[in-house]
């Protein structure tokens, strides 16, 4: 009998973990209300007791339990970011897409718009929108993805450029396939790899922006239990290290995790740039 | 390419991490040496000039205190009855608008040169007139001499306050002749403030060594000094931040730490003092009174609901050590203040029932806050969060609206809030500062109460403002508060602690509402 076995790229530990560490918070995620110990909102632990029995990760400066603060939060944080991801995706990748298949004046208005976004450092234009939409989640999520889309703007366009003039995408125009057909039917399956590798990889960083919104009092309004927020909150009572050290952690176990899988990703979708990674490390 | 980019990266970072380390704790602690005590104060510094008649900054009072002195001041932590300084004996007319001084003899400046009737008045029209930040604190006050050794401050209206203003050290006396020299004036004109951050005018026990608003003064003792030589040769006072006060205070790096928070004291080695006194801060709720700003917030019944459904022990839990319940806007320290038992208690039922009564059902209220704003060390934001959660049991629903200071500070002083969440510490320890919580006057106009809306109210502290003698004054504000806190807008909640981590070898440390701390009354064991 054949043992059903992963590809190759999905079998490295790297991707072991990413993978394990991404389902752990998928299922954190949704089951939160049930997992929790804790109503996330309750302030009727002592305060700033460090992690022990009843509270593993200690309480924060208000007798609430940072355990279930930090599993709610993944059902703020989590969503949020993987539909942004998507948003981001959809948005830049359509556009990139016009600008690449039609060119001309499509191409130069949306990739100067592209370039105009990207003239600014991301952190302050973020910072800059979520300022003037004023503090909540919704708009740190906006202003977010204002400033993610056009990465995927620019590969999308240079992919379908790479595209449009080949064979097979040219005989289905000969034989009047519309635009948006040749777009869907010919162009698309052939640039969704390497958009879907930087939607994997960008997780991570959209996570870390977002956070990084509410860390500044421009995202989650409190009592809401959002990581940056509760970094936030930490840092005012630095001696009581768990308070920030819990929330930090829980940012960085899924940036990486995320990491990790965009990485095995990239290299089950285009084994070539794998071995040639892995021949230079050698 | 890309990895020797990120590792010139991760060195330049760390690089500048280095730097900044260096500058941030690395100057040297000054050392007794040869015999000289030196005291080494960290605090936070909020600091901008050295020149007594533009000092209002808490930094700026500690410096003040110790390189000048005043006609009157306070006897360490008391500030309910001022007494003699520079002054031998003062008198207030029956009206309360004239107050008479007389001059003591004997007083000198740090250059030797006696202390004259000519420089009280001198310095005292300065600083009214030169239109800097304390001016106000003699707004419509004359100020002569009649002879050598007599001052007489004449107001329009009856000022008892007045003997109470005089402590402050913005209205230490300078060396007049000096300081014109080098281009004071008792106009705006007046260009003296460059040469006062660098000497002493002053006839205080200390002179200034070496003054940087941004890091570091040094005082040292005035060898002229005509009273008691104080215990320290110098002091030097250390702009640093509360995490890094604890550290050095724990290492023996410096002696007194003025700024840390009350979970920060929490658990400090026994080698160490630690006071915990409450601070002058009354931090409050405000229900905004303007129909156009709120439809929920000015009904009478709802403001009773949120005063009965606030936990006050809940949030001097959170205050932590040293913090008390304010009874009334006006601080426990003070004159006129109520006493600790007329303080709001909470009553969850109570509040249920006014909640019922006022007519509107499960109401939600905008709170608006200073996000990063701490008043002796504590954060606004906890305190919003428990308050949030306290009401909630009571039916009403809080939307919290943190915001950075300055954009909270527009709404706030315009009226715009529909409910906030601040502090108001006194200018002068005298209960008439408080008079600004009543209608149609600067708090009372930020909670959208406008004259005539509380005519009552209005009469008593008509009543106050004019009353003099300690008795009559101290019954009149306390009838005010009784009566804001019936049915004013106002919620007072808590004063929180003032913190102070003292070196076991410092003795006769007192908190001063004013000065925070008097480095000449320190004493060394």
């Amino acid at each position: 009998m054949r043992r059903l076995r992963l590809p190759e790229a999905w079998r490295q530990p790297l991707a072991v973990v990413g993978g394990v560490i991404a389902l752990v918070w998928l299922v954190v995620a949704v089951a939160a209300p049930l997992l929790a110990p804790h109503d996330p909102l309750a302030q009727d632990l002592p305060r700033l007791a460090p992690p022990g029995p009843g509270h593993w990760f200690g309480t924060d400066q208000l007798g609430r339990d940072i355990l279930s603060r930090v599993m709610h939060g993944a059902r703020v944080s989590i969503p949020l970011t993987l539909a942004l991801v998507a948003l981001s995706v959809l948005i830049g990748g359509l556009l990139g897409a016009c600008a690449g298949y039609f060119g001309r004046w499509v191409d130069e208005t949306i990739m100067r718009v592209a370039d105009l976004v990207f003239a600014f450092p991301t952190v302050i234009l973020a910072m800059v929108v979520a300022a003037a939409l004023g503090a909540s989640l919704t708009n740190a999520v906006l202003a977010v993805l204002v400033v993610a889309w056009p990465a995927y703007a620019r590969v999308t366009r240079g992919l379908v450029l790479g595209v449009r003039e080949r064979e097979f995408v040219l005989s289905g125009r000969l034989l009047g396939f519309s635009a948006w057909r040749s777009l869907r039917v010919d162009v698309l399956p052939n640039v969704t790899g390497p958009v879907l590798v930087l939607a994997t990889l960008d997780i991570g960083t959209a996570l870390l922006l977002l956070s990084g919104l509410s860390f500044l009092g421009l995202g989650a309004k409190p009592p809401s239990p959002e990581w940056g927020a509760m970094v936030a909150s930490g840092v005012e009572v630095f001696d009581s290290w768990w308070v920030a050290t819990f929330p930090g952690l829980a940012i960085l176990t899924v940036v990486l995790a995320f990491n990790f899988l965009g990485d095995t990703l990239r290299d089950a979708l285009d084994p070539r740039t794998a071995r040639a990674i892995k021949e230079r490390a050698l | 390419m890309a990895t020797r980019s990120q590792t010139a990266a991760v060195l330049l970072a760390g690089a500048l991490a280095l730097a900044a380390c260096g500058s941030g704790g690395g100057s040297p602690a000054p050392a007794a040496q040869g015999g000289a005590k030196t005291l080494v104060i960290d605090t936070s510094f909020d600091l901008k000039t050295a020149d007594p008649g533009r000092t209002y900054e808490p930094t700026g009072l500690i410096v003040g205190k110790a390189v000048y002195e005043t006609l009157l001041t306070f006897e360490g932590g008391d500030v309910t009855k001022p007494v003699p300084a520079l002054a031998e004996s003062y008198e207030l007319s029956e009206d309360g608008k004239v107050l008479t001084l007389k001059l003591k003899s004997g007083a000198t400046f740090a250059d030797g040169a006696p202390l004259t009737a000519d420089d009280v008045v001198f310095s005292l029209t300065r600083v009214r007139d030169m239109k800097g930040t304390p001016s106000f604190l003699l707004d419509g006050v004359e100020v002569a001499k009649t002879d050598d050794t007599t001052i007489t401050l004449t107001s329009k209206s009856p000022n008892p306050a007045l003997p109470f203003i005089l402590p402050n050290p913005a209205l230490g006396v300078i060396n007049s002749k000096l300081a014109q020299q080098h281009g004071a004036t008792t106009n705006p004109q007046d260009k003296a403030e460059q040469w006062l951050n660098g000497s002493s005018a002053g006839s205080g026990p200390y002179t200034i060594e070496s003054f940087n608003v941004s890091s570091q003064v040094t005082l040292k003792a005035n060898p002229k000094y005509y009273g008691t030589k104080p215990a320290y040769d110098k002091v030097v006072i250390r702009n640093v931040e509360a995490a890094t006060q604890k550290l050095n205070v724990q290492r023996g790096d410096s002696q007194v730490a003025l700024n840390l928070s009350g979970d920060q004291v929490n658990g400090m080695p026994a080698t160490l003092q630690v006071k915990k006194v409450p601070s002058a801060n009354v931090i409050f709720l405000l229900a905004n009174q303007d129909s156009g700003v709120s439809k929920t917030t000015p009904n009478a019944k709802f403001v009773e609901a949120v005063r009965k459904g606030v936990d006050y022990a809940g949030l001097l839990e959170l205050a932590g050590a040293g913090s008390t319940q304010a009874p009334g806007v006006i601080p426990s320290q003070l004159l006129g203040a109520l006493p600790a038992d007329q303080a709001a208690k909470r009553d969850v039922e109570g509040a249920k029932a006014a909640l019922a009564a006022s007519g509107v059902s499960s109401p939600t209220v905008k709170l608006e806050y200073p996000s990063e704003l701490t008043v002796n060390g504590l954060s606004f934001q906890p305190l919003a969060e428990r308050i949030q959660a306290n009401l909630k049991e009571v039916g009403i629903t809080v939307d919290l609206q943190p915001a950075p200071v300055t954009t909270a500070l527009d709404n706030y002083r315009n009226g715009k809030e529909e409910m906030g969440l601040w502090y108001w510490g006194p200018d002068y320890p005298d209960p008439s500062d408080y008079l600004a919580f009543l209608p149609g006057k600067t708090v009372g106009l930020r909670a959208g109460w406008k004259a005539g809306a509380a005519k009552e109210i209005e009469a008593a502290g008509d009543k106050a403002a004019t009353a003099i003698g300690d008795d009559a004054r101290r019954q009149a504000y306390a009838d005010v508060q009784t009566k804001l806190n019936a049915s004013g807008p106002f919620i007072p909640l808590i004063q929180p602690g003032q913190n102070i981590v003292t070196a076991a070898s410092v003795t006769g440390l007192e908190y001063h509402p004013v000065w925070t701390v008097d480095v000449a009354d320190l004493g060394a064991k």
